[in-house]
């Protein structure tokens, strides 16, 4: 036996080595445990921010659901209830007639209430809307940013790993709290879309 | 032995991650830059027919705070306020003057005896040019939400989108009269400001001349508040405005020309005192993002942008023919 000390040299590819060991035992417990937690995880639901959207469309191609669990939803407080919604009519479109060829929605979703000259009230018929976001760009660039997207969970399979979250290019897909399942931008209190619905969807 | 065996089931596993990881950050890169099929696409809007670009930008410098409200100019002294500061730069950018404000500011103008007038909102204060606080007045209560102002003498004109409304008041803020309610006895249609974007200006004649954005037209009223004449045109091309609540903002010219700038698609073009279309001040593609710029015009007829979008001050000057 001898006491005498070994090389520095030896002495430091045994600490890296051990280093190494334990990094890579950490990271992998650490990848299994966060997959574990995020498999298991039955009390988050997966949420878009609307804030970060970039309306790319992806919404209505990417989800494992058909049409999207994604759909348009609408805050009523912010909307200016315009005869010349930047979300219902197409940008070229003569403004004073709501012609099919005018509206902007691909699947004439939205449906448009006389108010009193000249406010009008729009409103989503969520079997038609399929996610697709065009009426958010332009309510986001004309209007009041009203019109928004969000995932429902009447619909939504809250899958492991959400296809649209994989692809969105603004990563505006997180997990929220089921009991708390949406990141809205305003009231909902129309048209069957009230935030009360909402949660219970 | 065991040791070594580990470390390759270790390795062999940190590979299989680096790949699983990889091939999903690929995937989501490729994911991220295919074609969208539902575009909301302005492209073709955004083409202009070049000759008439009237306009070029000759200078712009950067502001340092955000949150801006408002500009005007004076005595070629450009003044912005941002929500929380009142700032004075000369032509060159140089900020030569700043002072924090006591509230929040939405909208700024300045008269012919280089007062500051400031609506907060609510409220409306006066400073000096010094950036003395000289007058407070009352608050017009919560619904109201002061967009833009507008001084002749001693008749200030204020915009409230809250209440949809013009005050015209003197400068303690007493309210003379309201202006643009809806009257179909005087065929006064009501201003229709869906959000808030809501200017006021004073033409050579001392005649107010407010935006009514939600129906894309000016009205011009006289000092008894009756509708004295309108123009308007609600086109997506050049000539005309779009969307919801345009323009979004105006300033007149010294020769009652109009300046107009547009959010949605931002551009700034430049209208006769009957409402025709002269040509571009910028074109959509000086732009980026929605947001319209504020602008202010001073006597050399230059136009003046605050471009929140890029966070600058931005100076546009006629064209030599
Ligand atoms: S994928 Fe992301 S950016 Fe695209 S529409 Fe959906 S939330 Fe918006
Ligand atoms: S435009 Fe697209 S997102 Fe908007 S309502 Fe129609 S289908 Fe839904
Ligand atoms: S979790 Fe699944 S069902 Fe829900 S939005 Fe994402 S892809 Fe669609």
């Amino acid at each position: 036996m001898s006491d005498k000390k070994e090389p520095k040299s030896i002495e430091r590819r045994r600490f890296i080595r051990g280093g190494m060991q334990m990094a890579l035992a950490v990271s992998l417990g650490g990848v299994a445990g966060f997959s574990l937690l995020k498999s298991t995880s039955k009390e988050l639901v997966w949420q878009l921010d609307p804030f970060k959207c970039v309306q790319c469309g992806r919404c209505a191609t990417e989800c494992v659901m058909t049409p999207s669990a994604v759909k348009c939803v609408h805050a009523y407080d912010l909307c200016g209830y315009c005869d010349l919604c930047g979300g219902y009519l197409k940008p070229d479109s003569n403004a004073r007639s709501t012609a099919a060829e005018n509206q902007l929605c691909p699947t004439a979703a939205i449906k448009r209430k006389y108010i009193e000259e000249p406010y009008f009230e729009y409103v989503i018929e969520e079997n038609l809307c399929i996610g697709c976001a065009k009426c958010v760009a332009g309510c986001t660039s004309f209007g009041n940013g009203s019109l928004h997207l969000q995932v429902r969970h009447d619909r939504c399979e809250n899958c492991n790993d959400c296809a649209i979250a994989r692809v969105c290019p603004a990563d505006a897909f997180q997990r929220v709290p089921v009991d708390n399942p949406y990141l809205i931008k305003g009231g909902f209190t129309k048209g069957g879309t009230s935030k009360d619905q909402l949660k219970k969807g | 032995m065991n040791r070594k065996l580990v470390n390759i089931v270790l390795i062999v596993l940190a590979v299989a991650i680096v790949i699983v990881i990889g091939k999903d950050f690929i995937g989501k890169k490729a994911g991220k830059n295919i074609e969208n099929p539902f575009e909301y696409n302005m492209d073709e809007f955004r083409k202009v027919d070049s000759t008439q670009i009237l306009y070029a930008e000759t200078f712009h410098f950067p502001l340092k705070i955000h949150d801006w409200a408002g500009i005007t100019v004076s005595d070629s002294m450009i003044i912005v306020a941002s929500a929380n500061h009142l700032l004075k730069f000369d032509y060159s950018g140089k900020q030569i003057f700043g002072k924090q404000l006591i509230d929040t500011a939405t909208c700024i103008t300045i008269d012919e005896n280089r007062q500051i007038w400031i609506g907060m909102s609510h409220y409306v204060v006066m400073y000096d040019i010094n950036g003395t606080l000289v007058k407070r007045w009352n608050s017009f209560g919560d619904r109201a939400l002061f967009t833009s102002l507008a001084v002749s003498g001693e008749n200030v004109f204020v915009a409230d989108a809250g209440n949809r409304i013009v005050y015209h008041c003197n400068t303690n803020g007493q309210i003379i009269r309201r202006i643009g309610e809806k009257n179909e006895q005087k065929e006064i249609p009501g201003f229709i400001i869906p959000s808030p974007y809501f200017d006021v200006a004073i033409d050579d004649g001392g005649f107010l001349w407010a935006a009514n954005t939600g129906r894309h037209t000016f009205e011009n009223y006289n000092a008894d508040g009756s509708l004295r004449t309108s123009w308007g045109v609600t086109s997506f091309k050049i000539e005309g405005f779009s969307g919801c609540c345009n323009p979004a903002h105006i300033a007149i010219l010294d020769d009652n020309s109009f300046i107009t700038s547009e959010k949605g698609m931002p551009r700034i073009k430049i209208y006769d005192q009957h409402g025709q279309f002269i040509g571009i001040v910028a074109p959509p593609a000086a732009f980026e993002g929605s947001l319209a710029p504020d602008i202010t015009v001073d006597k050399q007829h230059r136009v003046i942008a605050l471009d929140f979008e890029r966070q600058q001050i931005r100076i546009f000057e006629r064209k030599k023919e």
